[in-house]
């Protein structure tokens, strides 16, 4: 029993390291909601954010100082995959928290909480990202789930943002149910022995034909469950109501950081877990990725709100990343999500900058509130440019590298006719985004104001306006110097590739490795 | 200094948009530098352009100042620039276009002059850059970029319907080319299964042509139809011109008459390009179809222009009436039929662009195109009435002016393809004659009313933006071998890729027909030993030489 223990002991402290940006990042947030807000008044929430920035960049810092391994009973992975995109939830984390300061300054809500659930959502994501057991992938969802969950709720006496997080929840901790049942049902499947991903892979395989039903049904369901998660077609009903009822930094949260962390989950459990039983899932999966983009893009076009707009944009969004889950090039799939992730980050994000920045004024929920935007604020409407055409992939902005390497990528595994959907329907939201681009720049402000009239200081907060020129700015030049970008991922290696594994280790499959489960050689 | 090489034919091209970046700097009140100053910008681009004409190597059929940069070297994109001459001629065509563009703004465009010279710029170069690269993947991107400004310079300088004529033409030109990325994408997956390696590069793309020609009949066709409607959306072709006669009404004078000149051409300079020979096999097997599209195109365009009640309506029909009977002549994938294609391409880039410019006058002067607004304007403006009479039968095809030369030869063309066709295409051209001239009349002749008596004719400035496309007009009529020079050596080569051989059986055929006319001779006077020799001597080159100097040609169509 002692020894036991101790050997329980000793294992945790060898792979503590694995997971220390977690740690940190929970002992941290543990502790600015005691005993650390105690140190500030009322009035001081606000240095909360500054903090909370710069708990981020040593996470940052952290994530990058990681090493490569597995460990907690192989539940728990890290390799380039889990860095990657560890890397991208803490960006876009830190990104939220930039657009959070101005809006919750105005409606007087600053507390320590909201900026520790961020944070407490962020270690789930961080875990999702390297979970390689259907265990730790379904805690991970869950943690980072259920801090947004409050978070969509946060402005309480609002009662569309109490309708949001209710609507989110009760959806969310649906499909959570089915995932976990899903889950079950491929334990049971696979012999009650094991629910990590790469045992499950060979476990799958090797099943009985008589419980081939049992293993269609666990993974349609782990499907399921985690089409949710990133809201695809028909899966996606909570998304847009959850959209327009959270506080919109939450919004831009949303749309970004824990779709990253579930995509990277979505790469690695059916890129390494269900990777044997391809023919289980790989259909249905199609259908769900033409239907989200064809949905996401078409119901795009009726909406009048900013925010539904940029929810339903973002389901089509996904649409274009389960092309690279679908990729039977695991590594090269891995490396075009990450890719088309990074980017539509940082272009959603300056999107919801500038209509925060217009939501300081009372603007910005509406379409027709960008009216004329071009001559009353040049600079942020020219950003605000940038980053709709960048996702709508017009090159030379580096959105269009994004779409293009994903694009090329499934024309090569030979998803012709999804391809065609895919370009078809961007070209589709070319209308909207475009949209928005009309009020600005063809139609006359209302009122037809002053340029350099009132400009009260809140509106001139140093992270927003300039950020958002600086974004744009950053797309441009990220688009004219492609080659780095691209240069970046597809020497990939330096970000995604994980130490030089076996490629001996499935024979036909290279690339496959990369995001296998299995234990290091 | 000024040769023609690389560096001087990049500096053409970006001076547009650095001027662009100069002028950004510059205060938006300031109207007059903003004219004045892209008007300079594309003189000067112009004058840098003008060496690459002298510059040119007529004998070869290379693409020539050819220079390739490393892009993306893990995709096998290059930065590759180069022009052959078919490039060539719509790269001058288009710094040509650039100054008339600019000068024929100055009056009509009454806001936001800092952003629309500045779009102007940049569409400018981006145009450009499409007749320049070599490569495919940054091909596609010129071909992309190219539409914001077009988009911008229609959506706020436009008509009424500004905003659904902008999205139309963006949405429509979009979704043409994301079809073509696809068939991009299928083929450079193709060349690496064959090759190995990854490359972008247009010549490749060419030799490829053979591989795909092995690949299965399905596969070919999709290819050819994503390339074909891609290209065809931009032409215009019936059906998918619809977004045309809306993009032309509703943009700016020099909206239109960048988009008639340049725009259009970009749909069938890549069907010169791309379709014909990386495609030929399927390009042939879908003849029946493309031909049909075209025809259609040619009579309906005609039929539509020709109840129009707006004149810049009644052009833009037009437009897609000639551009039919251009695809008609490429398609008939002879030297007269695709050679007279391009020069229809020159043609109507110069002809359309005068009519367009020529109802801009009067719309500036009166606010309205309606036909039935006016009347005897031949009266009251004769310098304009002399110049639109000069630019409509042009537009018809008057001997001596440059849209006879295009039209004979792409007649000539498709006569030698498929005759019937071509019956039907002559049509076409006589009910262009009737619209036009029918046009003509109802503008310029008849009673005057009070206010079309008050309208001045042209001022200087407006004089001079018209009499370069007038002297092009003339020179072109009168004197087209210049042009028919640039463009042989290319022609003859890709006549040579999409029909292998042709110019063998042609010079075959050339030299079966001196022989049978030297038998008959033989037969009349067998006397005359020694006269076959040197008439033998003097036919074989003639019939090499044949389809290189087509003003020779009903010689030569005599005989075979």
């Amino acid at each position: 029993m002692n020894g036991f223990a101790q050997g329980l002991l000793s294992a945790l402290l060898r792979d503590t390291h694995l997971i220390a940006p977690q740690l940190f990042l929970m002992v941290v947030a543990t502790l600015m909601l005691w005993p650390g807000d105690l140190f500030f008044n009322r009035n001081e929430k606000h240095k909360w954010a500054p903090i909370t920035l710069v708990i981020l960049a040593i996470t940052a810092f952290l994530v990058s100082r990681t090493a490569d391994g597995e460990g907690f009973s192989r539940m728990f992975r890290n390799d380039g995959l889990t860095r990657g995109f560890q890397m991208l939830c803490v960006a876009a984390s830190a990104g939220t928290v930039l657009l959070s300061t101005r809006l919750l300054d105005s409606l007087k809500q600053q507390t320590v909480e909201y900026y520790a659930l961020i944070l407490f959502s962020l270690a789930g994501m961080l875990f999702l990202c390297g979970a390689s057991d259907l265990i730790s992938v379904y805690f991970s969802i869950e943690l980072m789930a259920i801090c947004i969950y409050i978070l969509v709720a946060y402005l309480r006496d609002r009662a569309t943002s109490v309708e949001a997080g209710m609507k989110y929840f009760l959806l969310g901790a649906f499909s959570s149910g089915i995932l976990v049942y899903g889950i079950s049902l491929l334990y049971g499947a696979a012999g009650g022995t094991t629910t990590n991903l790469a045992d499950l892979n060979q476990a799958l395989a090797l099943t009985p034909a008589n419980s081939n039903l049992l293993v269609y049904a666990g993974v349609l369901m782990v499907l399921v469950g985690m089409a949710f998660k990133v809201a695809a077609v028909p899966f996606h009903m909570w998304s847009p109501d959850a959209y327009e009822g959270a506080p919109t930094p939450i919004t831009a949260f949303m749309a970004t950081a824990p779709k990253a962390a579930a995509l990277a989950a979505f790469l690695r459990v059916f890129g390494a877990g269900f990777h044997g039983v391809s023919s289980d899932w790989v259909l249905p999966l199609t259908y769900i990725a033409g239907a989200s983009m064809i949905l996401g893009n078409v119901a795009a076009v009726r909406q009048e709100s900013m925010k539904r707009l940029l929810a339903y944009s973002s389901i089509a969004h996904v649409g274009y990343m389960l092309l690279g889950v679908l990729s039977g090039d695991p590594m090269a799939g891995a490396q075009a999500v990450w890719l088309y992730m990074l980017i539509y980050i940082v272009m959603n994000t300056g999107a919801f900058a500038v209509v925060i920045y217009l939501q300081g004024k009372g603007e910005g929920e509406r379409i027709e509130d960008f009216k004329g935007l071009g001559r009353k604020h040049p600079v942020l409407a020219f950003a605000m440019m940038i980053f709709l055409l960048s996702l709508a992939g017009i090159p030379p902005l580096v959105g269009f590298f994004g779409k293009f390497y994903l694009f090329k990528l499934a024309i090569e595994q030979g998803y012709v006719t999804l391809t065609v959907i895919a370009l078809l329907t961007s070209a589709v939201s070319a209308y909207y985004y475009l949209g928005v681009v009309n009020q600005m720049y063809f139609k006359a402000p209302e009122g037809e104001a002053a340029p350099h009239g009132r400009r009260p200081g809140l509106h001139r907060h140093p992270c927003l306006h300039p950020g958002a020129g600086r974004h744009g700015l950053r797309a441009l030049a990220a688009g004219l110097g492609g080659e780095n970008l691209l240069g970046l991922v597809l020497s990939g290696g330096s970000v995604l590739r994980t130490h030089p594994q076996t490629p001996a280790q499935k024979p036909g499959r290279p690339g496959f490795a990369l995001l296998r489960a299995g234990s290091p050689p | 200094m000024f040769t023609a090489n690389t560096t001087l034919m990049l500096v053409a091209t970006f001076l547009p948009v650095l001027g662009a970046l100069v002028l950004l700097l510059v205060p938006k009140d300031q109207r007059r530098i903003f004219e004045i100053g892209s008007l300079l910008v594309m003189i000067a681009s112009l004058l840098l352009s003008l060496p690459f004409w002298f510059g040119y190597d007529r004998a070869s059929d290379a693409v020539q100042w050819f220079q390739a940069w490393t892009w993306i070297p893990a995709l096998g994109v290059k930065f590759s620039v180069g022009m052959d001459g078919i490039s060539l001629l719509l790269w001058l065509l288009t710094t040509f276009i650039g100054p008339i563009a600019i000068a024929c703004s100055f009056k009509s465009i009454e806001e936001r002059h800092k952003e629309y010279y500045i779009w102007m710029l940049v569409l400018q170069t981006a145009m450009l850059g499409v007749f320049i690269t070599q490569d495919m993947f940054l091909f596609y991107l010129f071909w992309e970029v190219m539409l914001v400004p077009m988009y911008f310079l229609i959506g706020i300088w436009g008509g009424p319907q500004k905003l659904y004529a902008a999205i139309k033409l963006f949405l429509y030109t979009l979704a043409g080319s994301v079809l073509m990325l696809v068939a991009i994408l299928a083929i450079y997956f193709l060349q690496h299964k064959a090759t190995g390696s990854y490359n972008f590069s247009l010549e490749s793309f060419q030799q490829m042509a053979p591989i795909i020609a092995q690949q299965s009949k399905t596969y070919q066709h999709l290819m050819a139809l994503a390339f074909f409607i891609g290209f065809a959306i931009k032409v215009p072709m019936f059906p998918f011109h619809t977004w045309l006669p809306d993009a032309h009404v509703q943009a700016p004078t020099a909206g239109s008459v960048i988009l008639a000149a340049i725009l259009l051409k970009m749909g069938t300079y890549g069907f010169v390009r791309f379709l014909l020979p990386i495609l030929p096999g399927a390009t042939k097997d879908l003849m029946p179809w493309f031909i049909g599209l075209s025809l259609i195109g040619i009579i309906y365009g005609a039929l539509v222009a020709m109840i129009q009640k707006d004149m810049k309506k009644l052009v833009a029909y037009s437009s897609v009436s000639h551009l039919g009977l251009c695809m008609l002549g490429l398609f008939a994938l002879n030297p007269y039929g695709i050679k007279g294609g391009l020069f229809q391409m020159i043609n109507h880039g110069i002809s359309t662009s005068g009519l367009f410019l020529a109802v801009g006058i009067v719309y500036e002067r009166r606010h309205t195109r309606m036909i039935a607004d006016f009347g005897g304007l031949s009266k009251s403006m004769p310098i304009y009435a002399t110049i639109f009479m000069i630019m409509t039968m042009s537009s018809i095809g008057l001997p001596l002016l440059n849209g006879f030369i295009g039209e004979g030869m792409i007649l000539m063309g498709a006569f030698q393809s498929f005759p019937i066709y071509a019956v039907v295409a002559t049509l076409g051209i006589i009910l262009g004659a009737a619209y036009m001239l029918w046009m003509f009349q109802r503008v310029m002749f008849g009673p005057i009313t009070a206010v079309n008596e008050k309208m001045e004719d042209l001022n200087l400035r407006e004089i001079l933006y018209f009499a370069p496309l007038v002297a092009a007009a003339f020179w072109i009529g009168l004197y087209p071998k210049p042009l028919m020079d640039v463009m042989d050596a290319p022609v003859r080569k890709l006549v040579e890729q999409v029909n292998p051989g042709f110019h063998a059986a042609e010079a075959l055929a050339a030299k079966q027909a001196a022989a049978a006319r030297l038998g008959m001779r033989g037969m009349a006077a067998p006397a005359a030993h020694h006269e076959p020799a040197p008439a033998g001597h003097g036919a074989a080159p003639a019939g090499h030489q044949a389809p290189a100097a087509p003003h020779a040609a009903p010689a030569h169509g005599g005989g075979h």
